[in-house]
């Protein structure tokens, strides 16, 4: 009798689906050897294995991607054949090991829809050329943990949404759904609700037209994809995310300086919050790499920095929930893409306490990537560190002497991938591309773009 | 009580440094005498910040106690700085970014080390430096920007600043985590910083108002 497989993991079988492409239609024999060679690179690199190769990735480009065909950020937002042309243009153009970029990019209409309250919207608040940019505001109040946490739904329908959109002000309106389980008069409660308030039909009607432009937008993302990946042979790196519970409560919902300001006069409730978030978070990104066929799982960090918070702090806040939360996605057999944002030279040591080989570390140009090198050699692979601001001033020389220090000292033994710093805007393209050669060529790879159509 | 209130700013126990502060105001001590300790100690922690053993969190919530201590104590309009100023700062986020933390923070240490800020804000357009370096007639014009967008913008803001004829008036510092000696040289300013000591450190130089 055969053994039931269930010793094979979750992530396990999205690797290998993964590298296979098995999601993608390959124009040619030679995109698929292509996809899948990269995709096994960047496995391996992560797994550790000294393959002798540096794959180069791209943290994501923006504005660097839509200058190729002279598109702004408002364009980008609204006309999506515009920006999937100077996409599939600069990875044309480029020899990425992966592709990541306009899923942050977002529909204008997405947002428009709802007037949502989070954003600065380029072509509207801003200038056309200028990418969104997100507005940290207090959208939960210091004395609502307990409401919170006695029934976070009904917060997030009745308290956040009406506070982040004013379409959805009449949300507020509605009697708390927990009633529904209360008895029979449940029921006609709610319906009259709806029927006596207008705004509630338009905030649905708002939501469905938001809706719709999210839908037009995966769609034109799907078709990238394919582009990207079965005809150049370009996998991409961005599968689900999720996010460390104190990056939700000081980035989405108290504001960092409320979240401060809690970090000393209610840190227990604090705590409680970050506890409840911890399960949804770590649900969130198992079942968004199901739903994604994709293996990587990125956690984005944002307040944990050096600097941002004490030693203490950090060991106290932020570090406990995070370290459960990767060690949650490990445990299915995920990897994880672990973007610290700002220099994080004094956090690198704890991702020695997450098992070896599971996380790819992006580190930004603030962090010094020689030491992080020393810290995390043989317990896992780090990426980026070349300075967004070398690769828009400097010349190309100063960007092949400073990545072929990188490659040599971090690249020693495998474990590290070429990248910038941050999201790409403004850089030389001469500069990226020299950074790309040098990785492929301390890697010993070969180095040709893939063909033009 | 000497130094009680100082010491509860400095521990960042801000009920018990309100209801001193209270108590102050209630025996009829001057109510810039009390701002003047709560100064003292927003050095004290930015002091500790400059030698790395205070960070973020401690200038942030030293901030928000001395806002509440400031509308507790003072009459409408009350500067915390009303007396002898070290020279005045015009400091803003540049046009096109929306980030703030860094910019209050540089605002709120240049403050509390003796300069008169003028805070323009975030996503401001170079029209609006320039208009502010002609009414305030500053030592000091600080831009912020976290994003690599922002490179441009100071640039512009540089040279809007010099094509106004403005620009032998004043030195201009650029600040943001992404800023360097490259990103100085490409806008042009004098002098630049990624973290709130460097801003407090490089404006002390330039006015000679340093230790």
């Amino acid at each position: 009798m055969m053994k039931p497989a269930a010793e094979e993991k979750l992530g396990d079988r999205l690797i290998s689906d993964w590298v296979s492409g098995a999601h993608l239609r390959f124009a040619s024999d030679e995109a698929r050897e292509r996809y899948q060679a990269r995709a096994r690179l960047i496995v391996d690199t992560i797994r550790l294995q000294d393959t002798g190769k540096i794959p180069v990735i791209p943290a994501a480009t923006q504005k660097f991607a839509l200058d190729y065909e002279g598109v702004t950020f408002r364009e980008a937002m609204t006309e999506f054949d515009k920006a999937f042309a100077a996409y599939v243009r600069q990875y044309e153009d480029t020899d990425f090991d992966a592709w990541v970029g306009p899923e942050f990019i977002f529909p204008a209409g997405m947002f428009e829809a709802l007037a949502w309250k989070r954003v600065r919207l380029p072509g509207v608040d801003l200038p056309g050329d200028k990418s969104f940019q997100f507005v940290e505001a207090e959208y939960m109040k210091a004395d609502e943990y307990d409401e919170y946490l006695d029934d976070p739904s009904d917060w997030v329908l009745r308290k956040y949404l009406p506070r982040l959109s004013p379409k959805l002000e009449p949300l507020a309106q509605l009697p708390p759904l927990r009633n529904m389980l209360v008895f029979h008069q449940g029921l006609p409660d709610l319906v009259l609700a709806a029927a006596e308030n207008p705004g509630v039909v338009e905030a649905m009607a708002a939501l469905k037209a938001s809706g719709e432009a999210v839908q037009e937008w995966y769609e034109y993302l799907g078709r990238l994809d394919q582009d990207l990946g079965g005809r150049l042979g370009i996998p991409h790196l961005l599968g689900a995310i999720a996010a460390a519970p104190f990056d939700i409560i000081s980035t989405y919902y108290r504001g960092w300086r409320g979240a401060i300001v809690d970090m000393y006069t209610r840190p227990e409730k604090m705590k409680a919050l970050m506890e409840r978030l911890l399960p949804w978070q770590l649900q969130y990104g198992i079942d968004g790499a199901k739903a994604l066929g994709h293996p990587i799982v990125a956690v984005y960090l944002y307040k944990g920095a050096d600097g941002l918070m004490s030693d203490e702090q950090y060991e106290e806040f932020y570090w406990p929930t995070l370290k459960r939360l990767l060690l949650g996605l490990v445990e299915e057999g995920l990897l994880v893409w672990v973007f610290t944002q700002g220099k994080y030279d004094s956090r690198l040591h704890h991702f020695k306490e997450i098992p070896a080989g599971t996380c790819l570390i992006h580190l930004e140009s603030g962090t010094d990537a020689l030491h992080a090198k020393e810290v995390l050699a043989g317990s896992q692979c780090i990426e980026g560190n070349v300075s967004s601001a070398l690769l828009a001033t400097a010349s190309v020389d100063e960007v092949e002497a400073y990545c072929l220090r990188l490659a040599e000292v971090c690249g020693e033994g495998g474990g590290f991938m070429m990248d910038f710093s941050a999201f790409l805007d403004e850089a030389r393209r001469e500069n990226v591309k020299k950074m790309i050669e040098v990785a492929k060529r301390y890697g010993r790879q070969e180095t040709a773009p893939p063909p033009l159509p | 009580m000497p130094h009680e209130l100082r010491d509860a700013i400095v521990g960042l126990r801000m009920d018990e440094a309100l209801a001193l502060a209270r108590g102050m105001v209630g025996d009829g001590t001057d109510p810039l005498a009390i701002i003047a300790e709560g100064s003292e100690a927003m050095q004290a922690i930015g002091r500790r910040y400059a030698d790395g053993e205070a960070f973020i969190p401690e200038l942030i919530m030293g901030g928000e106690i001395m806002r509440s201590l400031s509308a507790e104590v003072l009459p409408e309009g009350g500067g915390p700085n009303a007396g002898n100023s070290k020279g005045t700062v015009v400091i803003g986020t540049v046009q096109g970014d929306i980030h703030d933390i860094g910019k209050d923070i540089v605002a709120l240490m240049l403050g509390i080390d003796g300069y008169t800020v003028h805070d323009l804000g975030t996503d401001v357009p170079v029209e609006s430096f320039v208009a502010a370096v002609r009414e305030h007639d500053p030592d000091i014009v600080a831009l912020s920007g976290l994003l690599t967008l922002a490179f441009g913008a100071m640039q512009s803001t540089v040279e809007g600043i010099a094509a106004a004829g403005l620009r032998d008036q004043v030195r201009i510092m650029i600040g943001g985590a992404a800023v360097d000696e490259n990103v100085r040289a490409y806008t042009g300013a004098d002098g630049w910083g990624d973290d709130v000591s460097h801003a407090v450190k490089l404006a002390e130089e330039w006015t000679g108002g340093g230790a």
